[in-house]
């Protein structure tokens, strides 16, 4: 009897500590969903121009910028500043991916195509 | 027996003739709908505008002369696209001939929300003895930037809204503020209709009684009013209020129908 009740007690405090971990787990995603980060960039007068930025529009600071060509060979990478903007030379005629890490698993991508580059020469 | 019956079968006509006479209770909407409201890197970044005058639920186009103002605001700033407009022509499948409708194609830059909007010349409408003049709006976000959606644009009369105007499931409420010249409208009348051409939409709406067509919903003391979309595609929402000007029609001083009207779009959730 004693036993059947530990037996129980045992399984509760599973399934409690279980579903913390489902709770906090879905609280995590929930808040990386709502501060997605955003890179955007483009070519203009031979410079590549990023902006960087959270969806309601509030900079990402101090975000390091990574800049890889088409066989993701790293280029070069900066650092946003206070705007979330960070520039460069043309580095390649290449499709270039840049990456936008904010740390804390905010990270996102974005291609500019050779063709872009091409047009912003 | 026999009079009395005739006397009733008379009294059905006329009253079946009488609701025939006043038409379909169909409301007429400016319509601005693009080929896609959530433009992403991975999309086609040109949308596509389609500019109509609708009866948006039984597809009937109304003839639509080139608009007053076509543009787009985004950041704060507002570009002319009047010249990108080209002329099309349309038809829903029970209509004989085809009418006039506006098409124009936009390249999308830059990350935020781009609200287009749209001024027709006024429309005569005989039926109703004034001219009609909807100020359209919708807005297409772009690039993962939420921003600039809630703002007003600054048109005689417009819907600002206070739902995030895309991403929206079906079902879920859209909450907007009626303005007239900046100021909200109290009490103002919103009718509400599906774009029954909706693309994807694969179960034409029938209204099985006038009064489904069109939702009419009235706005509280501040302007503000809610509805929940229950169908997947384009819905559109017009506030009307009667111009403090009037326009001649032959000579005569006509009333103006302003309509501020804002579209937006929901998906099933799935």
């Amino acid at each position: 009897m004693r036993n059947h009740s530990f037996k129980r007690s045992v399984l509760i405090r599973g399934l409690f500590i279980f579903s913390l971990g489902c709770l906090m787990s879905l609280l995590l995603m929930a808040s990386t969903q709502a501060h997605k980060v955003n890179l955007f960039a483009y070519a203009e007068g031979g410079t590549v121009f990023t902006e960087s930025y959270f969806p309601d529009g509030k900079a990402v600071k101090g975000g390091k910028v990574l800049v890889y060509d088409s066989r993701d060979a790293l280029l070069l990478e900066g650092v946003t500043d206070q705007d979330g903007l960070f520039h460069f030379e043309i580095p390649k005629m290449d499709d270039l991916t840049i990456v936008i890490d904010a740390g804390m698993g905010h990270r996102n991508s974005f291609t500019l195509k050779k063709a872009d580059l091409e047009a912003g020469q | 027996m026999n009079t009395k019956k005739t006397r009733i079968m008379t009294a059905m006509a006329v009253g079946l003739f009488v609701l025939l006479a006043a038409g379909p209770a169909a409301a007429h909407f400016g319509t601005l709908i693009p080929s896609d409201a959530i433009v992403t890197r991975e999309d086609q970044t040109t949308v596509t505008l389609d500019i109509k005058f609708l009866h948006p639920l039984e597809r009937h186009f109304m003839e639509m002369v080139k608009p007053e103002q076509f543009g787009v605001m985004h950041k704060g700033k507002k570009t002319d696209l009047l010249e990108s407009l080209q002329a099309r022509q349309g038809k829903s499948p029970d209509q004989a001939e085809s009418f006039t409708y506006w098409q124009a194609e936009y390249p999308i830059r830059r990350p935020g929300d781009h609200t287009f909007y749209l001024e027709p010349k006024p429309y005569w409408e005989p039926a109703e003895d004034l001219f009609i003049v909807h100020y359209t709006k919708v807005c297409v976000n772009a690039f993962g930037l939420e921003k600039g959606w809630d703002e007003p644009l600054g048109l005689e009369t417009e819907i600002v809204p206070l739902t995030r105007p895309y991403g929206l499931w079906t079902n879920n409420l859209f909450t907007g503020q009626v303005l007239y010249k900046g100021k909200p409208v109290p009490y103002a009348e919103v009718e509400i209709e599906y774009f029954n051409d909706s693309p994807g939409n694969i179960n034409l709406i029938q209204a099985p009684e006038a009064p489904f067509v069109t939702q009419v919903v009235k706005a509280d003391v501040n302007g503000i009013f809610s509805y929940a979309m229950p169908k997947a595609g384009w819905w559109g929402f017009s506030a009307l209020s009667e111009a403090e000007w009037t326009l001649k029609h032959k000579g005569q001083d006509k009333g103006v129908e302003i309509g501020a009207v804002y579209w937006v779009h929901t998906r099933d959730m799935q």
